[in-house]
């Protein structure tokens, strides 16, 4: 009896200890982080005092230069500021906010110092300095609790759950979301893109169930044997469509298609894949017959890349006028590697097609664009966003550096401005 | 009689002694030329860079230093200037190199930064992983020591950071499901509402369960690599997601007043 007591109290006291050792690990790995979301936190808040200064000081100057490095401040500045929000845990929707009313002023500043549209922002900024004042204010209102916590996570992870509403942090969410739509509204371009992303160009008649699996049996006859399960969009997605997920022996996969007019927007199947049996050339043969079987007849080859399964290809649509590759409009399928059969499709960009503005190309002379060292391999003509929602016709060139190792790059430039618009390091 | 048996058996004997190594271990009779990966590219990029037209790291992937360094040879030796290694063009590499494929493999397989360059001792030119794994315990390399190949706006870590969300988050869903939350990923890296880096989305806190609860942290599988691949390549069964919740589980209000589009598995896709 004795012995077990004994026995018993070492026990007690060991794992008294060991849970006093655990305990102790545990707050000392929360101070850690506490440190490191304060931190965070009062960064962001300091760095936005700064970022709202900067605003204010890019309105004194007339001289460029001046200008410029202002607007170099504040498009590095809302990036850090986006970047400390990002790393602390307040809450999705506020942090979309913040997100989105940062991103926008810094996007406007290096588009401002990009076009010399100075007249413009000198005319939208003081109110958006004066907005971020106030942002600042209520900001560090809605935070000052945040210091409180009393280096318990629990305190701190209480004020940013959105299960208990925080009304400061509300009225901050409130003020954020007001003052993005005044101070950036969407622009044209922006909100053409979002029409066309939303479908909201086609006009085709809604097509039924009944004619949706049709058209997959047609469009895909490996399957037309298939169980299939139905299913609607919700009522609240931007455009409505069927969801039609199938089983046939090996093979499982979906195949979503556009409830007006019944327009392919992607398939995919999973099956097992055996050992490659196919050569690249007859993967591509096979490729380029999906396309055209599946009423693709305006686009052309653009990449593949091989996996250990499959291989994905890529096409995009062809302009009618200039033959120029639409890049917006694109095609992926996935080709087995084994059979050559079709495991996917994806046209949601095909069917979302780009409307192109008649554009002009100046040629560029090469020799004297780059450097001496860059021999240009090849040039093409594209259509590509330039990064404000707007189709822009370009020249893709494919250059290499030839020293003492090669290196290659994509460089997409506006065939009508000359501006560079994307330089991709390839391998 | 018997001894013109034993001579020819003889010469046989020779004959197949005398080919040269390097024909041993010749390429596969495919054709191949840029985006093809694997055993035969390996070989190809040692050839080339036996031979010293290759100066780029061997990885499996024919990407376009490997298509300047075939198309150099081509030039070189006489043969059509095409950037595809044909029949002719292999048949010109094996006979002016040689190609010891264990060895390569080997380096391959065990993550070391090597060349072969010819002429030059194997050993002097490997400079050997220390860090203790292997090239597949970066999880997104296969058994031949390939690495995948992904979109160029992508690189090797967002898919091993992706596979581990997606396993995380959606191991037990299905294939589309997986896809679906690869997308919503790749969704958030397009939107303004958003961190602007793959990393930044999926550590951006109390974003994804799987890095709460450490999920995050499991050896993705295969099929989970395979479905990120899939929505770097534009598949999104999401139809434009940006967020998505398990209904059973979901704790926040604000999730449920987010515009739904479709249901997969357990997990509600939203924009």
């Amino acid at each position: 009896m004795k012995t077990w007591l004994v026995v018993l109290t070492i026990a007690v006291i060991g794992l008294g200890a060991y849970s006093i050792d655990l305990h102790g690990d545990k707050e000392d790995l929360q101070r850690t982080v506490l440190a490191q979301y304060t931190d965070k936190l009062t960064d962001a808040s300091e760095k936005l005092s700064h970022l709202q200064r900067s605003v204010s000081q890019s309105l004194l100057f007339q001289d460029e230069q001046a200008i410029h490095n202002e607007l170099d401040s504040v498009w590095r500045l809302s990036s850090e500021v986006r970047s400390s929000i990002a790393n602390i845990p307040i809450g999705q929707e506020l942090s979309s906010e913040w997100m989105n009313y940062l991103g926008r002023l810094g996007d406007e500043a290096k588009r401002t110092a990009k076009t010399g549209d100075y007249e413009a922002w000198r005319e939208k900024m003081p109110q958006v300095s004066t907005n971020l004042q106030s942002l600042s204010d209520e900001w560090t209102a809605a935070t000052v609790d945040f210091y409180k916590h009393d280096g318990k996570m629990d305190v701190w992870l209480q004020q940013v759950d959105n299960k208990n509403p925080n009304s400061q942090f509300d009225t901050v969410k409130d003020t954020l979301k007001g003052y993005g739509e005044k101070d950036f509204p969407l622009t044209l371009s922006e909100s053409d893109w979002q029409k066309k992303i939303e479908l909201k160009a086609l006009q085709d008649a809604v097509i039924t169930e009944k004619e949706a699996l049709e058209k997959v049996k047609y469009l895909f006859p490996v399957i037309k044997d298939a169980t299939f399960t139905v299913t609607k969009s919700s009522d609240t997605a931007p455009y409505p469509f069927y969801h039609i997920q199938f089983h046939q022996g090996i093979r499982l996969g979906y195949v979503d298609l556009t409830e007006k007019g019944g327009h392919l927007l992607s398939y995919l199947v999973e099956r097992p894949v055996d050992e490659a049996k196919l050569s690249q050339e007859e993967i591509m043969k096979k490729a380029q017959e999906y396309v055209k079987k599946l009423g693709m007849k305006d686009v052309a080859y653009v990449e593949s890349r091989e996996n250990h399964q499959a291989w994905h290809v890529t096409f995009a649509r062809v302009h009618p006028g200039d033959n120029a590759l639409i890049y917006a409009d694109g095609v992926q399928l996935k080709v087995a590697k084994d059979t050559g059969e079709l495991l996917g499709a994806n046209a949601m960009e095909y069917i979302q097609e780009e409307n192109i503005k008649k554009q002009t190309a100046k040629p560029i002379d090469w020799k004297t664009f780059f450097q001496d060292d860059i021999q240009v391999q090849e040039v093409k003509n594209i259509y590509t966003d330039n990064g404000q929602f707007e189709q822009r016709l370009c020249y893709e060139v494919i250059a290499l550096r030839d020293g003492n190792t090669q290196e290659t790059f994509r460089i997409v430039i506006d065939a009508e401005n000359h501006n560079v618009l994307k330089v991709e390091y390839l391998t | 009689m018997r001894l013109v048996s034993i001579l020819f058996a003889l010469i046989l004997g020779i004959s197949i002694i005398a080919i040269p190594q390097n024909d041993a271990n010749a390429f596969s009779d495919q054709q191949i030329t840029r985006g093809a990966y694997g055993d035969d590219v390996i070989e190809l990029q040692a050839r080339l860079q036996y031979l010293g037209f290759y100066k780029s790291k061997i990885d499996g992937k024919f990407g376009y230093n490997t298509y300047w360094a075939l198309r150099n040879f081509q030039e070189n030796y006489g043969l059509p200037v095409d950037g595809i290694a044909g029949a002719k063009t292999k048949k010109a590499l094996t006979g002016n190199s040689d190609y010891d494929e264990k060895w390569v493999k080997a380096q391959l397989n065990a993550g070391n930064q090597f060349t072969y360059y010819g002429g030059q001792p194997l050993d002097q030119q490997v400079k050997k992983n220390t860090s203790g794994g292997s090239s597949n315990s970066s999880g997104s390399s296969n058994n031949n020591g390939t690495q995948t190949q992904v979109p160029p706006k992508y690189t090797e870590r967002d898919l091993q950071l992706m596979a581990n969300a997606v396993y995380g988050e959606a191991r037990g869903e299905p294939y589309e499901g997986q896809v679906a939350v690869a997308a919503v990923i790749l969704n958030r890296l397009e939107s303004p509402d958003f961190p602007n880096t793959i990393s930044g989305i999926i550590f951006q806190p109390l974003a994804f369960t799987a890095v709460a609860d450490g999920q995050i942290w499991l050896e993705p599988n295969e099929r989970a690599k395979e479905a990120v691949i899939d929505a770097m390549n534009g598949w999104d069964p999401s139809e434009n997601a940006l967020y998505y919740f398990n209904p059973k589980t979901a704790t926040s209000k604000w999730i449920w007043s987010r515009p739904q589009i479709k249901q997969i598995g357990e997990h509600i896709f939203c924009s």
